[in-house]
């Protein structure tokens, strides 16, 4: 993994921005390096705007991956839909734009928390969950952190346990596109 | 962490209130009294340190339409185990164009530390455990009673706590371009507008680990940054950055040497370090000023993730989009006022506005339309 990467974060809102820069800095990547590309609007139409701004990402990071050392990560919460159906919908803006979907050898990598990132973040927390549940929120979404460490530190080196999320055994099969 | 803060009769802030959280950002049309809070706070912490009303208020800042000479000032700050209301009214003379203080008085979690009225001319301490009901003399009634009751040793550390958290306060506007390049002596503020940063750094060193934290953030900013050092001019110090070069060497460059926008940053990363070392409440106008669109972010994000993690408090004022986007929807408000009248803040939420970014509903006026 070249440590030189420049990364930019995809995200509907500061808590998906908090956990996945956390992770990203933990892995090795330079907070410097890291540019967030958050919805604005805090709340409300985040997925859309994720979906709206994918496309220019991955314009521009098509238009400059061949001499730049650049990923991007995009983070999207599943909600009512299935991870599958997320990714459809972000493979179909790219598609209803004349732009070819994700190829194999791009640094792109799609997250996609169900039904959203506190799902993830309470089972790292040693949480029954399930992926139907709305989980509450942090109060404050740097709460979050030492979960971030622990993944990073105790369960990535030796693999997911069988009884995690499905959206985030997906997520570790993501994220081998840019950290591989 | 400073929670609530109430002005009356000061400028255009008349029965002005705002409850904060770890981080704020406040936004609005200019001259809505964004900065004029921060005056405020920069006022209250010197005088709490021993300036003269006189030197402080004055009475061109009684509200105009209000006719009542006295201004109200209350803060409620957290910590120490317990919340602390502090009230000061400051009470003008029209003839003599004075002012002296109406009445002073600090409570822990309800309870009395001291009180002072002018009525009586004497402050009235009460101690930690209320047993004390001390009176403090002598008493001057143009100076706060917080640098005279903190010098009590016993039965006070509620109070003590109380003034080395206002002392904690770093209220400022940097700019860069009035910043002096040598220092006479430490200072142990920094001023308004950051011009004897130079001062204040020879204080702050003395906290290695702030030290350390802000050269090394500095470093991974500037290729072959290496410290800072100061050097021997006659009576003063002047501020020096050395630089290694590819062949071995060294180049030192004084502090004047280099751009605003340098000058910015290492001013923008030693508060940051600085105030994160010492648990501060940060609150600064515009910090975006000087800095290269890249360096925005980068700092902002430095700055969240202290806040997040409660080892300090800020306060920004901002009008730039990094700043709005990325704070206004989680820790905004919104400083309005109608054809000169009072003004008045508000919380903003989530716009819901789909593809119109916080930034530009500002731009466009419509926050709350």
């Amino acid at each position: 993994m070249p440590r030189q990467i420049q990364l930019v974060i995809l995200c509907e809102d500061q808590q998906q921005a908090v956990f996945a820069r956390h992770y990203f800095i933990q892995r090795g990547i330079h907070p410097r390096k890291i540019r967030v590309n958050i919805n604005p609007g805090g709340q409300g139409s985040a997925e859309q705007y994720v979906r709206e701004q994918y496309l220019r990402e991955v314009i521009a990071y098509r238009s400059r991956s061949s001499h730049l050392a650049i990923a991007l990560a995009v983070l999207i919460d599943a909600d009512n839909y299935s991870v599958e159906q997320r990714m459809k919908q972000l493979t179909k803006v790219l598609e209803d734009n004349s732009q070819r979907p994700r190829q194999n050898n791009e640094r792109i990598a799609l997250f996609v928390p169900k039904r959203n990132i506190e799902t993830w973040i309470h089972y790292l927390r040693d949480t029954a969950v399930d992926e139907e549940s709305d989980y509450p929120k942090l109060v404050r979404t740097g709460d979050c952190k030492p979960d971030v460490i622990r993944l990073v530190t105790e369960i990535c080196p030796v693999g997911l346990p069988e009884d995690a999320p499905p959206s985030l055994q997906v997520a570790c099969d993501e994220l081998s596109r840019i950290m591989p | 962490m400073l929670q609530r803060i109430f002005i009356d009769n000061f400028r255009q802030l008349v029965n002005f209130e705002i409850t904060l959280e770890r981080i704020n950002l406040f936004l609005g049309y200019n001259g809505t009294g964004k900065s004029t809070v921060f005056d405020v706070l920069k006022k209250i912490q010197q005088f709490a340190r021993g300036d003269s009303a006189n030197t402080l208020f004055h009475i061109n800042d009684l509200t105009r339409w209000q006719k009542s000479l006295i201004q109200y000032f209350e803060l409620v700050i957290g910590g120490n185990g317990g919340i602390y209301h502090y009230e000061l009214a400051i009470e003008f003379d029209k003839v003599k164009r004075t002012a002296q203080v109406h009445h002073e008085r600090l409570s822990f979690d309800g309870k009395k530390l001291f009180e002072f009225d002018q009525s009586e001319e004497q402050g009235q301490f009460y101690g930690d455990d209320q047993s004390a009901k001390e009176w403090v003399m002598p008493f001057v009634s143009f100076q706060s009673v917080l640098p005279i009751v903190s010098r009590i040793q016993q039965n006070n550390t509620h109070v003590q706590w109380f003034v080395k958290q206002l002392s904690r306060f770093i209220v400022t506007q940097i700019n860069p371009g009035i910043m002096l390049k040598s220092s006479d002596k430490e200072a142990s503020q920094l001023s308004a507008t950051a011009d004897n940063f130079v001062s204040w750094y020879r204080y702050i060193s003395q906290n290695q680990k702030a030290v350390f934290s802000i050269t090394t953030a500095l470093q991974e900013i500037w290729d072959g940054f290496e410290y800072f050092r100061f050097v021997e001019a006659g009576e003063s110090r002047w501020l020096v950055l050395s630089f290694f070069m590819q062949d071995g060497s060294s180049i030192d460059y004084a502090f004047d040497e280099l751009s605003d926008g340098q000058r910015a940053l290492i001013v923008l990363y030693a508060l940051l370090h600085f105030a994160a070392s010492e648990n501060c409440i940060l609150c600064i106008d515009e910090p975006e000023n000087y800095l290269a669109l890249s360096e925005i972010q980068p700092w902002l994000l430095s700055l969240y993730d202290f806040c997040n993690d409660n080892k300090l408090q800020s306060l920004i004022i901002s009008h730039h989009p990094e700043f709005i986007n990325h704070l206004a929807a989680s820790g905004g408000y919104w400083f309005d006022c109608q054809q000169n009248g009072p003004v008045r803040v508000s919380r903003i939420g989530s716009n819901g506005d789909v593809g119109i970014s916080m930034s530009e509903l500002v731009a466009r006026g419509w926050i709350h339309a």
